[in-house]
C-alpha cells in the first residue's frame, strides 16, 4: 500500500510534529484510560461486594395474616368475654428443606427462640439498671398465656451463621459454636460475662427451668463461650434482659424447652441467597412452595442495595469521565488535525493532480494518526495508571463516606419486634435488616486499579474511534479540495 | 494527440468568459508554448486540459476519447503529468522518493524500479549526494527539475507545465527547457509550457498567445 509508506515517510520526516501530536493523543488516552480504569474497578467491586454482602430470604409465620385472622373473629363473636387470640403457626422444617433445594439458596440456618428461667445459675443484670435479674421483661404486649423466662434462648442450625456471629458482632472466645452436628443434643455456647459471673467454663454444665407447662429442669452441657460486643447489645432494643443471658443452642434443644409440639418447627429460617439479585425470584419460587396465608418470606438485600447504589455512582462518574474526554478528546484531535491538512493543501494538491484516489488520501492520515496512536496507547498505558490510582482513591474516599451514612441509617430499624411476642419471645435478633451492612460495604469499597490488556484493547478501541472521527471531520475540507486551487495559487 | 472542441470557460462571477470556441490541436513528439498577459486564463486553460477542471462549454479529447468518458481521476493518473510553478513535491521525501510515489500512484511501467528513477534524476543533475536528500534542502531550480523527472519516469504522454521556470535564473531556465525538449523529441510525449516569457517561448516548437478570448498560433 502506497499511502502507508507516505505516510510513514511524513511520520518519520517530521519528527518534532509526531512527538507533539504523540504527547496531546497520550494525554487525551490517558484521561479515557483513567475513566475506563475507574469503571472497570468499581464493576469489579461491586461484583465482588454482590459476592460478599449476600443477601437472605426468611421464613416465618404471617404475623399480618394473623392479625388479620384475630381481628376477624373478635369482630364477629359478638361477646367479648373470649379474647381474641394471635396464633402464629411455627415454621414446618419440611418446608424449609423444600425451600432450601431451590437454585441459588446456599445455606440456611433455622432460629428457634424462647427463654428460659435459671437455676443452676445466676443471670447478668444489665448494669444500667434496667431491673433485676429475674424482673423478666416487659416484652410489649405479651400473650398471657405464657411467661418470659430470665435466660434468652437462641436456637440455631450453627451459630456461624446467625448475623452476629457473620458480622463479628459476637466472637467465640473459647471452645467453639454451635453447628449443624450439635442437633439433638444439649450443647450450648453461653457469653463470657455469664460464664465468668458463675465461674463456668468450657465442658461444666447448668441448667434451666422451663417457664411453661411442667416447668421441668433442662440440663445443658457448655461446649463454647462467645463474646458478644457492645454494640450488639444496642441491636437488642428493647428487650429485658441483658445480651449476655443470650445462650446458644441447637434450635433442637430450643424447641423441646419450648415444648413437645414445637418439634420440627421453627421461628423463622433465613435462607442465604448466593446471587443477591435473584432474591426476589427465590422469594417468589419459594411463595409456591408454602401456605401463604400461615408463612411469609422476607427478603433483606438492604446491604447488597447500599453496595450497589454507591458503586453504581462511581459507575456512572467513570462513564461521565469516559465520555466526556472522548467527546472533549475528538475536538480537540479533530482541530489539530484541521488545522495539519489545511497545511497540507498542496500536498493534497499535487496527490489529486497525480491522479490519487481521495479515499487513499484520506487512508494515509489515518494511518499517520495510526501510527501516532500506537505510541501513544503506550504512553498512556503506563501514565492512566497513575492518573487512575489517583482519581480512584479520591472517589472512594468519597463515596466511603456515602456508604458509612447510608448504612448507619439503614442499621437503625433493626431490633423492631412490632407487636406481640411470642410464647418465649421471638427477640428483635431476627430482624434488623441493614444491621449487617455495616461491616462488609466498608470493606469494599476499596477500588483495584490495574491496567489490562482488556483494558489497553478498550481505550485503543476509543483512540481508534476519537482518531477516526476527527480524521473524518477534517477531511471534509480533503474531499471538497479542487485539485485546481494549487495551480492557481 | 489531444484535441480541444469549442472549448468555453467562464468563472461564475465573471460577465465574460475567459476564451471561447478554443479549438486547438496537440500532437506527440511536439512542443508548445502559450503565451498572454497576465489574468487572461492561461493557467485556467491548462488546468482544464490537465484534467484539473471541468471546461463550461465544449470539450477535450485525447486520441478519439474525451476526457468525461475517460474520467478526470483516470485521465490525471495515466495520461497527464502536470508541473506546477512551485509546490510540486512531497516536503517529506528524497528526489527518489517522490519518483517512487507517483511512480506508484500513477502505476507507471517501472514502477519500484529504483535504478531507473535514480538514472533519470542523475540525467537531470540531481546528483548521487542530493537523491536521497530531503527535498526541502534543494534549490528551486533542483526542485524544478525533479519535477521534470517525475514526468519523465511517468507513462503518461500528456506533459503540461504551468510557469516551471517563473522561479528560476536564466541558467536554471535554459536548462528545464531543454529537459521540455528532450521530453517532447526523446520521449515522443506532448509537452504544453504556458509561460509569459518570450525567450522560453521561442526554444518551443510552437507558440500560442491566449488573447481576446482566443488562441492565435505565432509564426
Ligand atoms: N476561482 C476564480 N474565481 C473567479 N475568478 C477567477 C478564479 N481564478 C481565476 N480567476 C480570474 O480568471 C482570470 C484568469 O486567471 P488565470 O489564473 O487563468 O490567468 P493567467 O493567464 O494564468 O494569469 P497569470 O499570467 O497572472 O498567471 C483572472 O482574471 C482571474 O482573476
Ligand atoms: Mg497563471
Amino acid at each position: 500500500m502506497n499511502f502507508c509508506k507516505r505516510a510513514w515517510l511524513n511520520v518519520w520526516a517530521k519528527k518534532g510534529r509526531s512527538i507533539l501530536l504523540i504527547l496531546v493523543s497520550a494525554a487525551i488516552l490517558m484521561f479515557v484510560l483513567a475513566g475506563l480504569l475507574i469503571r472497570s474497578a468499581a464493576i469489579k467491586a461491586t461484583n465482588q461486594a454482590k459476592a460478599d454482602v449476600g443477601a437472605t430470604v426468611t421464613l416465618s409465620a404471617n404475623r399480618q395474616a394473623a392479625f388479620k385472622q384475630m381481628r376477624k373473629s373478635s369482630s364477629s363473636s359478638s361477646s367479648t368475654s373470649s379474647r381474641p387470640k394471635l396464633t402464629l403457626t411455627p415454621v414446618k422444617l419440611s418446608d424449609a428443606t423444600k425451600i432450601a433445594k431451590l437454585s441459588n439458596v446456599g445455606s440456611y440456618n433455622v432460629t428457634s427462640t424462647t427463654s428460659a428461667n435459671a437455676k443452676s445459675y445466676d443471670t447478668v443484670s444489665t448494669s444500667t439498671g434496667m431491673g433485676g435479674s429475674n424482673s423478666g421483661g416487659p416484652g410489649g404486649m405479651k400473650s398471657g398465656s405464657s411467661s418470659s423466662g430470665d435466660t434468652q434462648i437462641d436456637g440455631v442450625t450453627a451459630t456461624s451463621l446467625t448475623s452476629d456471629f457473620s458480622d463479628k458482632q459476637s466472637k467465640i472466645v473459647k471452645g467453639r459454636g454451635i453447628t449443624a452436628s450439635d442437633k439433638n443434643t444439649n450443647h450450648v455456647v453461653i457469653e463470657k460475662e455469664l460464664a465468668s459471673q458463675n465461674n463456668l467454663s468450657v465442658g461444666d454444665t447448668m441448667t434451666f427451668k422451663q417457664t411453661t407447662g411442667s416447668k421441668t429442669t433442662v440440663k445443658v452441657k457448655i461446649v463454647g463461650i462467645y463474646k458478644a460486643s457492645s454494640s450488639s447489645s444496642s441491636t437488642a432494643g428493647p428487650m429485658s434482659t441483658d445480651p449476655s443471658n443470650t445462650v446458644y443452642t441447637s434450635y433442637t434443644l430450643a424447641n423441646s424447652i419450648k415444648g413437645s409440639k414445637y418439634a420440627g418447627t421453627a421461628d423463622s429460617v433465613t435462607f442465604n441467597v448466593t446471587t443477591p439479585s435473584k432474591v426476589s425470584s427465590v422469594k417468589k419460587a419459594g411463595n409456591q412452595l408454602i401456605s401463604t396465608s400461615k408463612y411469609t418470606l422476607s427478603t433483606d438485600d438492604a446491604s447488597y442495595q447500599t453496595v450497589k447504589a454507591s458503586m453504581s455512582s462511581v459507575e456512572s462518574f467513570a462513564n461521565k469521565i469516559v465520555w466526556l474526554v472522548a467527546i472533549a478528546g475528538t475536538i480537540i484531535l479533530a482541530l489539530i488535525v484541521i488545522l495539519m491538512i489545511r497545511e497540507r493543501r498542496f500536498e493534497i494538491g499535487v496527490l489529486l493532480s497525480l491522479g490519487e484516489a481521495r479515499w487513499k488520501i484520506v487512508a494515509q492520515f489515518f494511518t499517520e494518526m495510526i501510527m501516532v496512536l500506537v505510541v501513544a496507547l503506550a504512553i498512556a498505558g503506563a501514565g492512566g495508571k497513575f492518573v487512575g490510582n489517583q482519581l480512584g482513591s479520591q472517589l472512594v474516599s468519597q463515596t466511603a463516606t456515602t456508604t458509612q451514612t447510608t448504612s448507619t441509617t439503614s442499621g437503625q430499624p433493626g431490633g423492631g419486634n412490632q407487636g406481640g411476642g411470642q410464647p418465649g419471645g421471638q427477640s428483635g435478633h431476627t430482624g434488623g435488616p441493614g444491621s449487617s451492612s455495616n461491616s462488609t460495604t466498608k470493606a469494599d469499597t476499596k477500588l483495584a486499579i490495574t491496567v489490562s490488556a482488556v483494558d489497553l484493547a478498550e481505550l485503543g478501541g476509543f483512540g481508534l474511534a476519537i482518531t477516526f472521527l476527527s480524521i473524518m471531520i477534517a477531511s471534509g475540507g480533503i474531499l471538497r479540495l479542487e485539485p485546481r486551487k494549487v495551480l492557481i495559487s | 494527440m489531444l484535441k480541444t472542441k469549442d472549448l468555453s470557460y467562464w468563472y461564475q462571477d465573471a460577465s465574460q468568459p475567459l476564451f471561447k470556441d478554443v479549438n486547438l490541436e496537440f500532437e506527440v513528439g511536439q512542443s508548445y508554448a502559450i503565451l498572454g498577459h497576465s489574468g487572461t486564463g492561461k493557467t485556467t486553460f491548462l488546468s482544464l486540459i490537465a484534467g484539473l477542471d471541468r471546461p463550461k462549454d465544449g470539450e477535450i479529447f485525447l486520441g478519439d476519447r474525451s476526457l468525461k468518458k475517460i474520467g478526470l481521476t483516470n485521465y490525471r493518473r495515466h495520461d497527464v503529468a502536470i508541473v506546477f510553478q512551485a509546490y510540486n513535491l512531497f516536503t517529506y521525501m528524497s528526489p527518489l522518493d517522490n519518483l517512487l510515489t507517483a511512480m506508484a500512484i500513477t502505476n507507471a511501467e517501472h514502477a519500484g524500479d529504483k535504478a531507473y528513477a535514480g538514472q533519470i534524476l542523475r540525467d537531470l543533475g540531481i546528483g548521487e549526494d542530493l537523491i536521497t536528500r530531503n527535498v526541502q534542502h534543494l534549490s528551486g531550480g533542483q526542485q524544478q527539475r525533479v519535477a521534470i523527472a517525475r514526468t519523465m519516469a511517468c507513462d503518461a504522454k500528456l506533459v503540461v507545465a504551468d510557469e516551471p521556470t517563473g522561479n528560476l535564473d536564466e541558467d536554471n531556465t535554459n536548462a528545464v527547457i531543454a529537459q521540455f525538449q528532450k521530453i517532447a523529441h526523446d520521449q515522443q510525449k506532448c509537452v504544453i509550457i504556458v509561460t509569459h516569457e518570450p525567450d522560453v517561448a521561442a526554444q518551443c516548437d510552437h507558440q500560442y498567445r491566449l488573447e481576446n478570448k482566443q488562441f492565435t498560433q505565432l509564426a
